[in-house]
């Protein structure tokens, strides 16, 4: 199990909250490495998400929902 | 554990979901790997990625050399593309806004587009002019206009406006690869960006790979048998919107992207108003002397019997697109306005 975590976007305030802004894979499914798998946004910046390995996909945080950089926003279950 | 003989369900990869802002630098990307002479030039493309997401990535990947920041100096960066262009290379040069097309106006219709009248055909000019369009997020009168009606209106550029993922990756190649000037319109709308209204149909599945969507073809993005709405870009989404709302009324409405207005596909136009007897034109261009007027054009000029209503235009009135978030909205050619148009057609 590979944790995806929200990107650093702020680095003057390193615990600024994000929002989930898109999930482009649906829970449950597979991803490869490197894939893109969601966006995140921090005040008017976005991110993209990339899964950090292969496996399933499981959405921790929901799309619309509040995180702050560094936690943990969903996971790669690796089979 | 055991670990049985569980097939391992290779997902059939080969397509990605992913916004329109995302499918436009794929594009891009995917012709800067293949062909050398690809560079991306204009303000805020390298580092910043675009203002609206259009060349996120491309920095890392294709260096400074070939994503070039310049000055905030349209003319001479149009001008610097069209003599790479005319000397063999396949500049991408962005504007950032079609609101300050102004600016370098001459360098566009001037230069870019008749440099290969005045040669006789001898001297190419094979550029793409990126620019971003449209209104809907209070941005007021200087940064919300379409303007492809006028971009259209001058001779010797083709002119492309995609709607979705798909088409913005494919058209983006095929831009890249024409021979000729190009202006590649992106309504920031239809982007998927983050900041913006979410908007489902900024997303879509791309296919990983090259492929092209033929400039001058329009599509029929669904199909129908009482009335045909003929539009472009973020308005293609409006009238999907309309066409399922009516759809629980047992009103068939057809919508057609236009895609590219130059060349403008009238064999699609004509086919489908032949089919339905009824038109209306959906565009957030300024209404007088544009997109729409042609389009009915089309039908009348060879068979006005092939309607059997008036045929009506949805557009922003000769107006301004207004910062009052009320006013912005009355003005562009919103659901509402689409829908009251749908229905006088029909009860004509």
């Amino acid at each position: 199990m590979t944790d995806i975590v929200f990107p650093a976007l702020s680095t003057q305030r390193p615990d600024a909250e994000g929002v989930v802004t898109r999930w482009f894979v649906a829970d449950g499914e597979r991803v490869t490495t490197g894939q893109l798998v969601g966006e995140v946004q921090v005040d008017k910046v976005d991110a993209e998400v990339d899964a950090p390995a292969d496996g399933v996909l499981r959405q921790v945080v929901a799309v619309d929902g509040v995180a702050r950089q560094g936690e943990v926003i969903g996971r790669v279950d690796v089979a | 554990m055991t670990t049985t003989q569980e097939p391992v369900a290779e997902q059939a990869h080969g397509t990605h979901r992913m916004t329109t802002a995302k499918a436009v630098a794929e594009g891009i990307a995917t012709e800067m790997r293949r062909d050398p002479s690809v560079v991306y030039l204009g303000e805020d493309v390298g580092a910043y990625g675009g203002i609206f997401g259009a060349t996120g990535g491309l920095l890392d990947e294709f260096g400074p050399s070939r994503i070039i920041d310049t000055p905030i100096s349209e003319t001479a960066f149009i001008g610097l593309g069209i003599g790479a262009a005319v000397e063999g290379m396949r500049p991408i040069v962005e504007v950032m806004f079609t609101d300050f097309m102004g600016v370098c106006l001459d360098q566009i219709y001037n230069h870019m587009a008749k440099i290969h009248y005045e040669s006789g055909g001898n001297v190419s000019v094979p550029m793409v002019v990126t620019m971003a369009a449209g209104g809907g997020y209070s941005d007021a009168e200087q940064h919300s206009q379409c303007l492809w009606g006028t971009l259209a209106h001058l001779p010797g550029m083709k002119v492309v406006v995609p709607s979705n993922p798909y088409d913005a990756k494919g058209l983006m190649i095929s831009a890249i690869r024409d021979d000729g000037p190009v202006v590649y319109v992106f309504h920031k709308g239809v982007m998927g960006l983050a900041w913006m209204a979410r908007n489902d149909r900024a997303v879509g599945d791309v296919p990983d790979e090259a492929y092209t969507v033929p400039i001058g073809k329009a599509a029929v993005c669904r199909e129908g048998k009482d009335v045909t709405l003929v539009t472009i870009s973020r308005s293609v989404h409006h009238a999907l919107d309309v066409a399922e709302r009516l759809a629980d009324e047992d009103v068939s409405v057809e919508v057609i992207d236009l895609r590219s207005l130059v060349p403008l596909d009238r064999p699609a136009i004509l086919a489908s108003v032949a089919k339905t007897g009824r038109l209306v034109v959906v565009d957030e261009d300024y209404q007088s002397f544009g997109m729409s007027g042609e389009v009915v054009a089309t039908v009348t000029d060879v068979d006005p019997h092939l309607l059997h209503a008036p045929a009506l235009r949805v557009a922003n009135p000769d107006t301004p697109v207004a910062y009052a978030r009320t006013l912005e909205q009355a003005i562009l050619p919103m659901p509402d306005r689409i829908e009251a148009a749908v229905r006088r057609v029909l009860a004509t």
